[in-house]
């Protein structure tokens, strides 16, 4: 046996394998599960708890809670007629955050959104949620690995179909 | 109830930052309602929307169903200058799709 490397035997074997690879993964169908994953991560928006869905969405690290995170006075109120459509704003003066969850505590699946903030965004971040029932209002960023939260209480007369 | 509106966008520049408001059309069913007659509504609701100016995305939003109906938003980008073209795009859980465009004034 020689020790000597042909290198067009080389490329071919390289190419042979990585194409016959490529249709074995193409068929079985494991590249469909993925992608829809990527796009949409259902397992952290069906959780029931808030830390699953936390955990889920934003990954494992140390939680600190901060007044770098904040709502803005009113948004969420502290006590609103309906549920359906309650305003909420969040504001921070953290550089470099990567993504912001808000989640409400007592509805059925907690987690309402995630942002990616890819580039160039600047808060305040203005949306409208739904809340089920009296429950808290949880916002959680993560910003150079570390996940910043913070929260508030909102009492709910008619609660929204959340 | 599905409101008579359309996905509309306002954009406007402030004080050096593009300031942006959406507000999409969209029912947000969570599948738990039912109608006047009692039958089921079946979940629909809009489950990713991106954000793009130029041809950067800037903004990446995922939403549950508790996202408001109609949802709303409003945020900043640094930066900006008048040509712009800023565009949103949202695609829901039964595929469904919408796009806004608009060009910062």
């Amino acid at each position: 046996m020689t020790d000597t490397i042909n290198p067009q035997r080389r490329a071919l074997l390289r190419k042979a394998f990585s194409a016959s690879t490529l249709a074995l993964v193409a068929g079985s169908g494991l590249i469909l599960p993925q992608r829809l994953l990527a796009h949409w991560p259902s397992d952290a928006f069906t959780a029931e708890a808030v830390e699953d869905a936390i955990l889920a969405i934003m990954g494992q690290a140390e939680i600190a809670t901060t007044k770098t995170l904040k709502f803005t006075t009113g948004k969420p109120p502290k006590k609103t007629v309906s549920g359906d459509s309650v305003a909420v704003q969040i504001d921070s003066e953290l550089d470099n955050i990567e993504r912001i969850a808000i989640l409400v505590e007592n509805n059925p699946y907690p987690l309402v959104m995630s942002l990616d903030l890819i580039s160039a965004v600047k808060l305040p971040f203005k949306t409208r949620i739904k809340i089920a029932k009296d429950s808290s209002v949880i916002a959680v960023a993560r910003a150079d690995g570390v996940l910043y939260k913070t929260e508030r209480f909102v009492s709910v007369v008619i609660g929204g179909d959340a | 109830m599905v409101m008579a509106i359309e996905d509309r966008m306002r954009v406007k520049l402030k004080s050096g930052d593009t300031h942006i408001r959406i507000l999409l059309a969209h029912p947000m069913n969570n599948g738990q309602g039912v109608d006047a007659l009692g039958e089921p509504i079946p979940q629909e609701f809009i489950q990713d929307i991106r954000c793009w100016r130029n041809d950067d995305e800037v903004l990446a939003i995922k939403c549950g169903t508790a996202t408001s109906t109609n949802p709303y938003f409003s945020f900043q980008l640094a930066g900006g200058e008048q040509g712009d073209k800023i565009a949103v795009r949202w695609v829901d859980n039964t595929g469904a799709k919408g796009e806004v465009e608009i060009l910062v004034p």
